[in-house]
C-alpha cells in the first residue's frame, strides 16, 4: 500500500482529526519563576499520517509529546486523542536492563496479559520487522545503540497502539546508522499504517521522514510555518527534492532563532 | 581455540585467589610468630599458634561440642537474619513512598546503623531473658543489628532507579501491583542485595556480641564456646571459636551474596568483563 494513498482524499474540517492539540499552554514552576514552555499551540494529525514536529532544543516540544502521551496535564487548552496508551519512543532506548530483547517487547503484552504463545509469538514477529530476531535471546547491553532503538521501536510497536510518539528517538545514533533507522521506520509506517508523531531537531530526518513538518518557534513555544512534504517515497536523505526542501525549512529555522535574539 | 579459553579462564581465577591466599598465609605466619615468641597473659596462659586452635577445632568437633554449637548459632543468625530482612524491608518501602516518613525516619536510620548493637544485648537481658525467652533475645539484638542496613538499602534503591523507567512504565499504563513486579523491584534489586550482604555483616556480629553477654543462660551457641573458653582460661578453645567465626562470617559473604551480586550485575552489563 502506497503511504500517500492514507492520507487521500484529504478531507478538511476538524473531524479529520485523529489527535487534537486545542489551544495548548504549559507554565512550568510557581508564579514567581514560571517558565511558559508551550503557549496557545494548535495541532491536528489525521489518522495514518505521519507529522514531523520540528524546533531548536528549548523549544517545548518534548513537552508537546508528553501532553499527547497524557504523562503531563496542559495548564490550559486540551488534548484530545483516542483513547489507551498511546505508544511512546524516547531518545534513550529505555529498555529494562534484567530482561533478554524478547521478553522487553514482550512486557506491554505481558502487562496486559496476554497468554504466553500469543506474546512469543508477536514479539518474534515484531522482532523480524525490525530485524533482530536472532538477537531476541541477548540482554539489552550486549546491543549496539542502533540495535536498541530497534528493541524499543519493536516494544512500542508491541503495545498495539494506532498512535506512535517518537521523541527524538535517532538522535544519539550515528548518522550512517540513523539513515537504516530512518529506511525502516519508514517501511514499517507503511505497514502498521500507524499515526506518528515524531519530534526532531534534524531538519532533514524531518523532511525525509514526515508527511507534513511542523516548526516550532521558541520561548515560548508556538506552531510556526508548517510544510507538507509530498516527495514520493521512498526518499533518500542526498535526495535533491529533500536537501532543498529542507534548506528552506533550515533558512526559516535560523530566522526565528535569529528574532530571538533580536528581541 | 576452546581450552586456550579455559585455560585463560583458570588462570583469571587463580590470578585473583592468589592474593587472598597470600593474605591468609601472613596473618597465620604472624600469628605463628608471636605464638612461638612466647606471647602470654599476665596470668601467665600462653598464646596459642593457629595449629593449636586448628587441633582444639577438630578436639571440639570430636568431643560433639562444636558441630551444635554451629548449627545452633546458625540457626540463631538464619532466623534473625530473615527477620530482619522483614523488619528491614517493610520500613524502607514505607520510607521511600511516604515523604512525611522518610523526613522522620531517615537520619534516624543513619544513627541507629552507626549504633553498636551490643548495646542491645544488655536491654535485651532485661526485657526477654528475666521472662525466660533467650532466643527472643537473640533475635531483638539481631533485627535491631541488622534491619537499618537493609531499609537504607531499600531507600537508596528506590531512590536510584532512573526516571525514565517510571516514564516508561506509566506511558506502558502500569500501575499499583504491575508497576511494582516488573518494574520497581527488578530495577532495585541490585541496590537491595548490596544491602543485604551489608546487614548479613552487622547481624553476624549482633548475634556474636548477644550470645557473648546474653550468654551462659541460653543454650550454647559459638558465642558461648568462647565465653566458655575465658571462664576457664582455656585459651586454644577461645581462637577455635573466634577462627569459627571468622570463617563462617567470611563463608556466607562469599559463597552466597558474592555470586549473587555478581550474577545480578553480569546479567545487566554493569560488571566489567575484564
Amino acid at each position: 500500500m502506497s503511504a500517500l494513498a492514507l492520507q487521500t482524499p484529504p478531507r478538511t474540517g476538524a473531524d479529520a482529526a485523529y489527535v487534537r492539540v486545542n489551544g495548548v499552554t504549559k507554565v512550568f514552576g510557581t508564579r514567581k519563576r514560571s517558565v511558559t514552555a508551550l503557549a496557545d499551540v494548535n495541532l491536528r494529525v489525521r489518522r495514518g499520517e505521519f507529522v514531523c514536529v520540528l524546533g531548536a532544543s528549548g523549544c517545548g516540544k518534548s513537552t508537546l509529546l508528553s501532553l499527547i502521551a497524557g504523562l503531563d496535564a496542559p495548564t490550559a487548552g486540551s488534548v484530545e486523542r483516542p483513547a489507551g496508551h498511546p505508544a511512546l519512543m524516547f531518545q534513550e532506548s529505555a529498555l529494562l536492563p534484567w530482561l533478554t530483547v524478547r521478553r522487553n517487547v514482550e512486557l506491554p503484552l505481558r502487562l496486559r496479559r496476554a497468554p504466553s504463545a500469543e506474546r512469543r509469538r508477536t514479539a518474534d514477529h515484531l522482532l523480524e520487522m525490525v530485524g533482530l530476531l536472532d538477537f531476541a535471546d541477548a540482554r539489552p547491553h550486549e546491543l549496539s545503540g542502533g540495535m536498541r532503538q530497534r528493541a524499543a521501536l519493536a516494544r512500542a510497536l508491541a503495545q498495539d497502539s494506532e498512535l506512535l510518539l517518537m521523541d527524538e528517538p535517532f538522535a544519539a545514533l550515528d548518522a550512517i546508522t540513523r539513515d537504516q533507522l530512518h529506511a525502516d521506520l519508514s517501511r514499517i509506517w507503511e505497514e502498521t499504517e500507524a499515526t506518528v508523531v515524531f519530534v526532531t531537531h534534524n531538519v532533514r530526518e524531518a523532511v525525509r521522514l514526515g508527511d507534513r513538518v511542523v516548526l516550532m518557534t521558541t520561548r515560548p513555544g508556538r506552531v510556526g510555518r508548517q510544510w507538507r512534504i509530498d516527495i514520493p517515497r521512498p526518499r533518500e536523505l542526498d535526495d535533491p527534492a529533500v536537501a532543498s526542501l529542507a534548506h528552506e525549512i533550515t533558512t526559516e529555522l535560523r530566522r526565528d532563532l535569529n528574532g530571538d535574539r533580536d528581541r | 581455540m576452546i581450552s586456550t579459553a579455559t585455560a585463560t579462564g583458570n588462570s583469571r581465577a587463580l590470578r585473583a585467589l592468589l592474593p587472598r591466599v597470600l593474605g591468609v598465609a601472613i596473618l597465620l605466619g604472624l600469628w605463628q610468630l608471636l605464638a612461638v615468641a612466647g606471647v602470654s597473659s599476665p596470668a601467665g596462659a600462653r598464646l596459642p599458634g593457629p595449629g593449636d586452635a586448628l587441633a582444639e577445632i577438630v578436639t571440639l568437633t570430636r568431643q560433639g561440642v562444636l558441630l551444635p554449637a554451629l548449627l545452633r548459632t546458625l540457626s540463631r543468625a538464619a532466623i534473625g537474619y530473615v527477620l530482619a530482612l522483614a523488619v528491614g524491608t517493610a520500613v524502607g518501602l514505607a520510607a521511600a513512598r511516604i515523604p512525611l516518613l522518610r523526613a522522620a525516619v531517615g537520619s534516624l536510620l543513619a544513627g541507629l546503623q552507626s549504633l553498636p548493637s551490643v548495646v542491645w544485648a544488655p536491654i535485651a537481658t532485661i526485657f526477654f531473658v528475666a521472662g525466660g525467652h533467650d532466643e527472643n533475645a537473640m533475635y531483638f539484638v539481631v533485627i535491631m543489628g541488622a534491619f537499618p542496613s537493609i531499609a537504607m538499602g531499600v531507600l537508596s534503591a528506590y531512590d536510584h532507579i532512573p526516571p525514565l523507567t517510571f516514564r516508561l512504565a506509566r506511558s506502558l499504563g502500569a500501575r499499583g501491583p504491575q508497576l511494582y513486579r516488573h518494574f520497581v523491584i527488578s530495577a532495585a534489586l541490585p541496590g537491595y542485595v548490596a544491602g543485604m550482604r551489608q546487614a548479613w555483616a552487622f547481624s553476624w556480629r549482633s548475634l556474636m556480641a548477644a550470645e557473648l553477654i546474653i550468654g551462659s543462660l541460653a543454650a550454647s551457641g559459638i558465642g558461648q564456646l568462647l565465653d566458655n573458653g575465658r571462664s576457664n582460661l582455656d585459651l586454644p578453645e577461645m581462637f577455635a571459636a573466634v577462627l569459627v567465626i571468622l570463617v563462617v562470617g567470611v563463608a556466607v559473604d562469599d559463597l552466597l551474596f558474592t555470586p549473587l551480586e555478581r550474577g545480578l550485575l553480569r546479567r545487566r552489563g554493569l560488571l566489567p568483563a575484564a
